[in-house]
Formats: structure tokens, C-alpha cells, sequence
């Protein structure tokens, strides 16, 4: 298997909203992908404003066998709020590329979440058939629901939900102290680019998990 | 325009993210006992055991097992989002 192809089928894209509500889910989510081995791609990986955003989105997508879509933000939360369309636009250019497309990209495979689970059929009606999964934006189901699709895609001795949720918790204690030892205030915390974040998932993962699992 | 009941707001949301305050020293990872959500309510769980110690419906009563159990070292009691509430540490004796 050539590096490419090896990256390919290591790569996941991930689909989310990027508001504040969503940062804790967000959190978990590239914690458990890192956790159980796979490489979260997303669009705010990088940032070039000389970059068209849906290209970089394209790109993503085309150098990424799995894909997590949360289309969780279909509904408006208050009045006078829009609802998202970025999630279900990119949603279906990946089921697209998946459709139109030769060779190894016919193998991609995603995984749908919703806050509920039939909520996204109103409003999506052509996923009708689908299989999603729902994660009532708590966190700790979101580890499990993405933990156990890749069980489900044929992911095996991986620890369970229950002791990835664990982990979590432990990181979300070292990363605080760490931070706060390193000088970081709440502000740092809260506008933290995902990159830094990944980085120092990945370093913990590396240091704490990798030799114990 | 769809609008739904409550969600989380902005402020509420931060709060999540806001790091505790503390004292400077800290006790061994493998000394940390930590209170965290569970499905079915909270757990109290010594960092570095494979299993949980004990089950609670609510969470004063995990925080209380959770002192019991620490003899004297750091106890980290989590948010459901598992980021931190709380952060106990002993007093260090003169």
C-alpha cells in the first residue's frame, strides 16, 4: 500500500459546526477518532485566506476514506438564527464523490449524526433509508456512537466506549493543568485553534494511551 | 424559521471551557481520583484502575465517595462535557 493509499484509508473527515455550543462535542470527537488510531481532517486545519474554503473542503474530502457528518445544526436554536446549510452541502458533496467517482474512492464510507434520531428526515427527506446515528449533543454518547461505528466498519481490539469516555475525562484534566501551568487564561482555552488542540490530543495519546492500551 | 426548544446558550457554553482555580502543587496521576458522568449517573474512578470504584445516582454523593476514597490526594470532579468543575487538593502540611 503506497503512502497515499495508506493516508487515505487513515483519514477522516470531519463535518461539524464550529460554534462555541459545539466546541465540548467537537472536543470528544477528535479525542476518540485520535484515540482509536484514525486522523481527523477538517476544515479548520489550516487556515490560508488565500484559499477557496469549498476547495480545501474538496480536497478533504477526496484524501479521506471515512467521513463523520453532524448535521445536528439542521434547526435554528432561537428565533431570527439561521439554520446551517454547510453540513448538509458537504454531506452530500461527499456522498457525491462516493457516487460519481472510480476506483478507490468508491470505498468511502461515513457515518451521519443527528441530535435526535428521526428529527433529520423533515428536513432531509432523501436520507429517509439511511442509518444515522444520534448523539442528543451530549459528549459522552457522541464517544460512544463514533467509537462503535468503527467497531461496526470491522475496528477490533479497541477498548470500550465506556473506558474511552475514562480517558477522555483523564486528558481533559492533564490539558487543563497543562495549559494553566503553560500560562494559558480562559480566552487561550476557548479560541484554541484546532490544530493546537489535535497536537496535544496526539502527544497525550502518545504518552499515556499507546503503551497501556 | 424552525425554532426549538432550549439549548445551551453562549455564556453557559463558556463556562465549560473556564479552567479552575487551584493551588500550585498536584499529586501523582496514578493518586488522582476523578468523578465523571456516566450514562446511568456518576462514577468515581482512581486514575490508572482499569474499572470504576462505585456507582452514584447523583453527583454530591460521588464527590463525597470520591473524598473517602482519595486518602489525601488530588480529587479532579468533572462536568458531564468532561471538562473540569472542580479541582479538591489536600492541604500540604507545614
Amino acid at each position: 500500500m503506497s503512502s497515499s493509499e495508506e493516508d487515505f484509508s487513515r483519514n477522516v473527515f470531519i463535518n461539524c459546526p464550529f460554534d462555541p455550543e459545539y466546541v465540548p462535542l467537537l472536543r470528544s470527537l477528535l479525542f476518540t477518532v485520535i484515540f482509536v488510531g484514525y486522523n481527523p481532517r477538517i476544515a479548520s486545519e489550516r487556515f490560508d485566506s488565500g484559499e477557496a474554503r469549498i476547495s480545501k473542503i474538496c480536497d478533504l474530502i477526496k484524501c479521506s476514506r471515512y467521513s463523520i457528518h453532524d448535521i445536528s445544526r439542521i434547526q435554528s436554536s432561537r428565533r431570527g438564527e439561521y439554520y446551517r446549510l454547510n453540513m448538509p452541502l458537504e454531506l452530500g458533496i461527499d456522498i457525491g464523490c462516493r457516487l460519481a467517482s472510480k476506483g478507490i474512492l468508491q470505498s468511502k464510507t461515513c457515518l451521519i449524526l443527528e441530535k435526535d434520531k428521526y428529527r433529520y428526515q423533515k428536513a432531509l427527506s432523501d436520507l429517509s433509508n439511511s442509518d444515522i446515528k444520534s448523539h442528543n449533543n451530549d459528549p459522552e454518547t457522541l464517544v460512544f456512537q463514533v467509537r462503535n461505528w468503527f467497531t461496526e466498519l470491522g475496528l477490533r481490539n479497541v477498548p470500550s466506549a465506556t473506558k474511552i469516555w475514562e480517558r477522555f475525562n483523564e486528558f481533559m484534566a492533564d490539558f487543563f493543568e497543562a495549559r494553566e501551568r503553560d500560562g494559558y487564561q480562559d480566552r487561550d482555552l476557548e479560541f484554541m485553534p484546532v490544530p493546537e488542540y489535535m497536537d496535544f490530543v496526539k502527544e497525550w495519546i502518545t504518552e499515556n494511551i499507546r503503551q497501556v492500551k | 424559521m424552525i425554532v426549538h426548544g432550549k439549548i445551551l446558550g453562549r455564556k453557559r457554553a463558556r463556562e465549560g471551557l473556564k479552567m479552575p482555580k487551584r493551588s500550585a502543587s498536584s499529586s501523582p496521576k496514578t493518586e488522582r481520583v476523578h468523578v465523571i458522568s456516566r450514562k446511568d449517573g456518576w462514577a468515581v474512578k482512581k486514575e490508572g484502575n482499569t474499572k470504576a470504584s462505585k456507582l452514584f445516582d447523583k453527583k454530591e454523593a460521588a464527590v463525597e465517595g470520591a473524598r473517602k476514597l482519595s486518602k489525601g490526594h488530588d480529587i479532579i470532579v468533572h462536568k458531564k462535557d468532561g471538562s473540569i468543575q472542580k479541582w479538591e487538593r489536600p492541604e500540604k502540611k507545614a
